[in-house]
């Protein structure tokens, strides 16, 4: 286009008569207003910005307005400190809003000219390492399994994120524990009937009260107790053990009233036993609270192979205890941990098994797996019946022989041919794209070895396989088959093309080009994007047809996925690293200053705001109503705990409460407590996640040698927080931040720093939740900090948009992506910033769409030339 | 149905080389590997490094008189059964820790990512992260050789805290104390299950002829990815070939390792218990299961050299179990208030606690001609002394056990670098080494005098 290839093409030199640039010029092509950008910045910038002064390094009287595609990183620069009025600082003379406006948009209308231009897409880097959360959803959508995301370690995150490519590594621990993944998770997926018993311990937290329902698996009438998600591997027995929940010096709490434990699978009930003192159950008799016969119980349960929800709790008694209603200690207290008299709790519970295997069964992995049966004749359905097994065994053997012998027949034929195509079918998932000879050749030496043929792989192992297991070579043919599947589907979760996304250049790369990236490529950066997984056959398929770009297909697609369940990733994986929430997990108030803290009141914390987030983005409001949705999700516990009046029982429900200080997401006791200390509440804290995560403008590290806050001595009369961080701002190095970071967290100094309302202080003095920001907007509270936030729409917006590209794109959001960002916005603007609408302009946008291809090789550097000897 | 108990012993004890090792808080009973030890002629060199993180109360940690006729502080007392074995060493300076002009604050993450690497971060945030490798992975390479695990890197904190590592710094900084290469960091385990299944497998059937079995599979799994990965790394440029190199590192690390757990795949097994999933919920448990899991892979001769970050630096832990309910970094900023610095010393004590549970366990364990004890040099300390000011000079140092002179508390002089001892604990170990970051020379007394 060219379009601002002006003329007067001297660029900004050093000389004093700059080249004033004809205002009208930009104009003409569009929309740009009427500023003299050459003019405004001599007039203001380049006093201090200059080759001689130097300052901050920035010399725009060097950089070229000419053309501000060459110089685009300083000019994104000036841009964003234009917007957030940073620039020129306070007590110089500034332009007035209205040229520094249009100054900004001159420069970035001129900026996203050159873009569109020459787009500069950036360089996703060409491997990216799927993080733990893509591998177990990986593995979900691939084998219809959940795996524990304790199977590998946690990643490490960059910008915010744990799904940066370049930060992504491998080490040798890391791949030790990717092939015991495999393992295990090829296992369990094909249900080895010769498995070997293993124990997994569930624990239940300490600080959990369990007075009440704990979760919506388990029944309505329940108290207590844990709902253990558990893949079982066969169909066969499993023992659930049972351990009571005990005081510190070892007494099983409870004992002394009667208990009805009950056990259920996926809701059936398998075992109702009563447990502590009644006519039935006399083992506590005479003995009190001491006895331990009842504990590690244990209730053998025959199970179906795959996914199931097992059920411990109590069923809840409906008559309400005789006497004076004790008020309830606090569950860190030493008479909480030393109380036997509490109703009966679980501690942990253990699960083993399988014991006495009847068969793989018939679960939804195999179901997934097994896309064709080998042709063994009618006996062998899945759950293949022994005798027929056994019979064909012979038949099996025989045709082994014969296949080493090259005569090929029928039965071994058609056994490859049906392990082919559920090699094939699962390697096309797995590695998100069609699939090759030379991707199946070593699948199937795995088939082979595992199925106990491997005299016919030609593969790698140089010795027949000796299995240990009745699985190997001498076990009938069906889980001989099995095995060979197994074998080959552990190889398939170890292979680069499953763990790693690759991004391959062009065949005849034009090094430093933008290009478009293929389908395939598209469609893995779409469901990793969306859905923190692999593609869908749907998206496979348009990608190898090459119709994911027809008009319409892809904003349909993009529809598509949003409204799927697998999006709930956006709340989990994006918005839960975006705002910090997945620190919930981690914050441990006081006990001392907040004895009502419990693990009951943490959990309700983060479903409150997983239900919150959910509705808002998977419900296509728009973002900033983030900040102001009038609604909250709650429980009896939560409830009490915001004074929420009439809400009764433990599931959780929409309410819309009667004042406004819940609204939005400053509101939600997850961020204000993770925005807290542990024993007082942070405006210093809560203003900088403010200004991190709401308003993109991070403020930078404190000086070194800052004193920090003096903290209340003990003895002298306390302080409020306001009365401390004010005299830290005496302090001019600390004010110039400060002045900006902590009138938005006084805002909310009416939550305490477990998200409680309160009108009075750790002082005991009112709470005065009075200040000035620093664009000057008075604020006295939350509902006035959501206004002035609101004011700043834009800015929170920009933010979100920037947090999303960085989690779409897996790397850094870079000056050469603002032109994106801000059609990425005012696109979304069109649908008043909805969800959708972000992440649909996102995945239009260059740097999703396309890639730079790689830079030439460095000349003179022999070490990484093409080997040619 | 209800069935009624079966009889599973809930303590067991593992019987190798003679060495009766009480494993209280493992649970799950399996079968696993074996516990050999070097041969008894030559006992192995080991060294482990424990690190503590947000400085120490120094006035109760440093002891009154220097050489052999010192006094243990108030901070060291648990350490009263081992005092001969130990050496406190005052006065090192950690400089590659100081912020150079400009760089601002980090001292904490600085601390961590200098202790062992003596060489100065690079201030990002970003993947362009920098530091050196460090001096346990230099012992590694050696000490590492014979047996199946060059190294076993174990920390206690989750590093999944999200806008928690410290300002301008990668988390990768503050996550780990071993530097494989200086840009290459190595991840740390928390998890003991995770751990126990790295040193003895995660297969559930130990007799020999199954572990030959998996040791073949994992072979030919092996194999057939090297294969595949070079032909991949074929199709890429070569400036993205990085990461899939590290992939081809990492299995032939593995490969090296499963050609050793072959060789020695004959060893009679004792039985042993499995830890179960999770993590402990004491501080105290779990950082005692660690340190037996240290002690098994001594034991067993899984491995010569351990990095244990004990907590993170910046750790907001509170000790709830000692009646600390503080986080610890805050606490750390104290102030010179009275009540936060003896809460801050109760910490100190503590940590000093667990250790002493190591060494206990490492005495009563017979390595050799003596116990492993004798043939392990440990390595404890911080890189930060004065957590209120961050100072990095006069640092917290106890070397233990080994091959050292100790029984003594050694004042050195102004300025000596941290890289000086831990150069000097490198040859020591047999590793020989002319320099190593910041360093100067060697320290005499260690070894000597």
């Amino acid at each position: 286009m060219g379009v601002v290839a002006l003329a007067g093409a001297v660029g900004l030199q050093s000389a004093p008569q700059l080249p004033s640039l004809p205002s009208g010029v930009p104009a003409t092509s569009g929309g740009a207003p009427s500023v003299d950008p050459a003019a405004v910045l001599r007039q203001y910038c380049i006093t201090c910005h200059n080759d001689q002064r130097k300052t901050a390094g920035l010399l725009l009287d060097r950089a070229n307005l000419q053309d501000v595609a060459e110089s685009a990183e300083v000019w994104e620069k000036v841009v964003r400190k234009l917007h957030d009025g940073s620039m020129p600082p306070q007590g110089l003379p500034r332009p007035n809003r209205q040229t520094a406006d249009a100054l900004a948009a001159w420069l970035s209308i001129s900026l996203d000219r050159a873009a569109a231009a020459h787009p500069n897409p950036g360089r996703t880097p060409a491997l990216h390492r799927l993080n733990r959360a893509e591998y177990t959803n990986a593995i979900h959508d691939l084998l219809a399994m959940d795996v524990s995301s304790a199977l590998l370690p946690p990643d490490d995150s960059g910008y915010g994120f744990d799904n940066i490519a370049d930060v992504l590594s491998v080490s040798p621990m890391l791949t030790e524990r990717y092939l015991s993944a495999a393992l295990k998770i090829s296992r369990l997926a094909v249900g080895d009937p010769a498995i070997l018993p293993v124990t997994e311990t569930f624990a239940v937290n300490k600080y959990l009260r369990q007075d009440d329902r704990l979760n919506e698996s388990l029944p309505f009438a329940s108290r207590g107790g844990l709902a253990i998600r558990y893949y079982f591997p066969v169909d066969g027995d499993y023992v659930v053990k049972i351990f009571f929940d005990r005081t510190y010096d070892g007494r099983i709490r409870g004992l002394s009233d009667a208990h009805l434990l009950e056990v259920r699978v996926n809701g059936e009930r398998v075992s109702q036993t009563t447990v502590g003192t009644s006519a039935d159950a006399p083992v506590a008799r005479g003995r009190g609270s001491r006895n331990v016969d009842v504990d590690g119980m244990e209730v053998r349960i025959a199970a179906k192979a795959g996914p199931a929800v097992i059920g411990i709790s109590f069923v809840r008694s409906v008559a309400e205890p005789e006497g004076m209603l004790r008020p309830p200690y606090p569950v860190t207290s030493y008479e909480y941990a030393g109380d036997a008299t509490l109703p009966a709790g679980i501690g942990r519970v253990e699960l083993r098994g399988p014991y006495d295997v009847k068969g793989a069964g018939n679960s939804p992995s195999r179901q997934r797996i097994f896309v064709c049966k080998p042709d063994q004749g009618a006996g062998l359905r899945a759950e293949g019946s022994r005798t027929a097994a056994q019979g064909l065994g012979l038949r099996a053997e025989g045709s082994r022989t014969a296949a080493a012998q090259g005569a090929g027949p029928r039965a071994a034929g058609a056994d490859e041919a049906c392990a082919k195509r559920i090699l094939s079918t699962l390697a096309r998932r797995a590695y998100r794209r069609p699939v090759t000879d030379a991707d199946l050749q070593p699948l199937l030496a795995f088939y082979h070895q595992g199925a106990g043929n491997s005299e016919r792989s030609g593969a790698r192992p140089e010795e027949p396989r000796k299995r240990s297991e009745p699985s190997g070579a001498k076990g009938p043919p069906r889980v001989r088959f099995d095995g060979g599947i197994e074998a080959a589907l552990r190889r398939i979760l170890v292979s680069p093309d499953f763990l790693f996304r690759t991004e391959h250049d062009p065949a005849t790369p034009a090094a430093g080009r933008a290009y478009r990236i293929s389908d395939l490529d598209l469609a893995s950066r779409l469901s990793f994007f969306i859905w923190s997984s692999i593609p869908d056959d749907q998206l496979l398929d348009l990608a190898t047809r090459g119709q994911l770009r027809k008009p319409g297909v892809l904003e349909q697609q993009v529809r598509r996925m949003f409204a799927d369940v697998r999006s709930r990733s956006l709340v989990s994986n994006f918005a839960g690293q975006w705002l910090y929430l997945r620190n919930v997990n981690l914050v441990s108030p006081d006990p001392v200053v907040f004895p009502e803290f419990d693990e009951n009141l943490r959990q309700a914390f983060q479903t409150e705001t997983d239900l919150f987030l959910d509705s808002q983005l998977r419900g296509d409001r728009s973002v900033s109503e983030l900040l102001t949705a009038d609604y909250t999700f709650v429980n009896e516990r939560l409830a009490r705990h915001y004074g929420i009046p009439n809400v009764y029982g433990s599931h959780f429900r929409r309410v819309t409460p009667a004042d406004a200080r819940r609204n939005g997401l400053l509101g939600k006791g997850s961020i204000l407590t993770l925005t807290s200390y542990a024993n007082r509440t942070s405006p210093v804290l809560r203003g900088k996640w403010l200004l991190e995560n709401i308003l993109g403008a991070p403020p930078p590290p404190p000086p070194p040698n800052v004193p920090a806050l003096t903290e209340n001595q003990a003895g002298s009369t306390p302080r409020s927080v306001r009365e401390r961080l004010e005299q830290h701002r005496a302090n001019p190095v600390c004010a110039s931040c400060h002045k900006i970071m902590d009138p938005l967290g006084f805002a909310l100094e009416n939550f305490d720093a477990i998200g409680r309302w309160r009108a009075a202080s750790e002082a005991g003095t009112p709470i005065d939740a009075s200040g000035v920001l620093v664009d000057g907007t008075s604020v006295d509270g939350p509902a006035s900090l959501r206004q002035a936030l609101l004011a700043h729409r834009e800015d929170f917006v920009r933010t979100v948009a920037e947090k999303l590209l960085t989690y779409a794109l897996g790397r850094g959001v870079e000056y050469y992506d603002q032109p994106a960002v801000r059609q990425i916005m005012s696109k979304a603007a069109k649908d008043d910033y909805r969800w959708s609408a972000l992440v649909l302009s996102i995945v239009q946008s260059a740097p999703f769409q396309m890639r730079l291809s790689s830079a030439p090789p460095v000349p003179d550097n022999s070490a990484v030339r093409p080997s040619a000897r | 149905m209800i069935v009624t108990k079966k009889h599973l012993p809930r303590r067991t004890f593992l019987r190798g080389v003679g060495a009766t090792l009480a494993l209280p808080l493992l649970d799950g009973m399996v079968p696993a590997f074996a516990a050999v030890g070097a041969s008894a002629a030559t006992p192995a060199r080991r060294f482990t490094v424990a690190y503590v993180p947000n400085g120490i109360q120094m006035e109760k940690w440093t002891p009154a008189a220097e050489g052999t006729a010192f006094e243990l502080p108030p901070t060291l007392q648990p350490l009263a059964p081992f005092r001969d074995h130990v050496m406190v060493v005052t006065g090192l300076t950690n400089r590659p820790a100081f912020s150079v002009t400009g760089e601002g604050t980090g001292d904490h993450v600085r601390a961590a990512a200098t202790f062992l690497t003596g060489v100065h971060p690079k201030k990002t945030e970003g993947p362009d992260i920098r530091a050196g490798v460090s001096m346990d992975q230099i012992a590694a390479r050696v000490l590492g050789k014979d047996t199946q695990l060059s190294s076993l890197e174990l920390c206690l904190d989750s590093n999944e805290l999200i806008g928690a590592c410290e300002a301008g710094y990668s988390c990768a900084y503050a996550n780990t104390l071993s530097w494989r290469n200086p840009t290459t960091p190595l991840p740390m385990e928390n998890q003991p299950r995770a751990v126990f299944e790295r040193l003895f497998g995660d297969s559930d059937n130990t007799t020999q002829a199954a572990r030959l079995a998996r040791i073949q599979d994992d072979r030919s799994v092996l194999d057939s990815l090297v294969a595949e990965v070079t032909r991949l790394q074929k199709r890429l440029a070569p400036p993205d070939r990085g990461k899939l190199t590290q992939y081809l590192d990492a299995i032939r690390d593995i490969e090296r390792r499963i050609q050793k757990a072959e060789e020695q795949s004959a060893i009679a097994l004792p039985v042993m218990e499995r830890p179960s999933g999770g993590i402990p919920s004491t501080f105290a448990e779990h950082a005692r299961m660690m340190f037996d899991l240290q002690v098994l892979a001594y034991q067993c001769d899984l491995t010569r050299v351990t990095t244990f970050l004990m907590s993170r630096e910046v750790s907001p832990r509170t000790y709830t179990e000692i009646g600390i309910p503080d986080p610890h970094h805050g606490l750390s900023h104290h102030q010179n208030n009275p009540a936060s610095m003896a809460k801050l010393a109760k910490i100190n004590t503590f940590h000093v606690d667990q250790l002493a549970y190591f060494l206990g366990k490492l005495k009563a364990t017979p390595d050799g001609d003596g116990s492993l004890l004798d043939h392990v040099t440990i390595l404890y300390g911080c890189g930060i002394s004065n957590s209120n000011e961050h100072t990095h000079d006069n640092l917290p140092i106890l070397v233990i056990g080994g091959e050292t002179k100790t029984g003594r508390h050694v004042k050195v002089a102004k300025d000596t670098p941290l890289t000086n001892l831990q150069l000097t604990l490198l040859n020591t170990l047999g590793v020989p080494m002319d320099g190593l970051g910041d360093s100067t020379g060697q320290l005499e007394f260690v070894s000597g005098v």
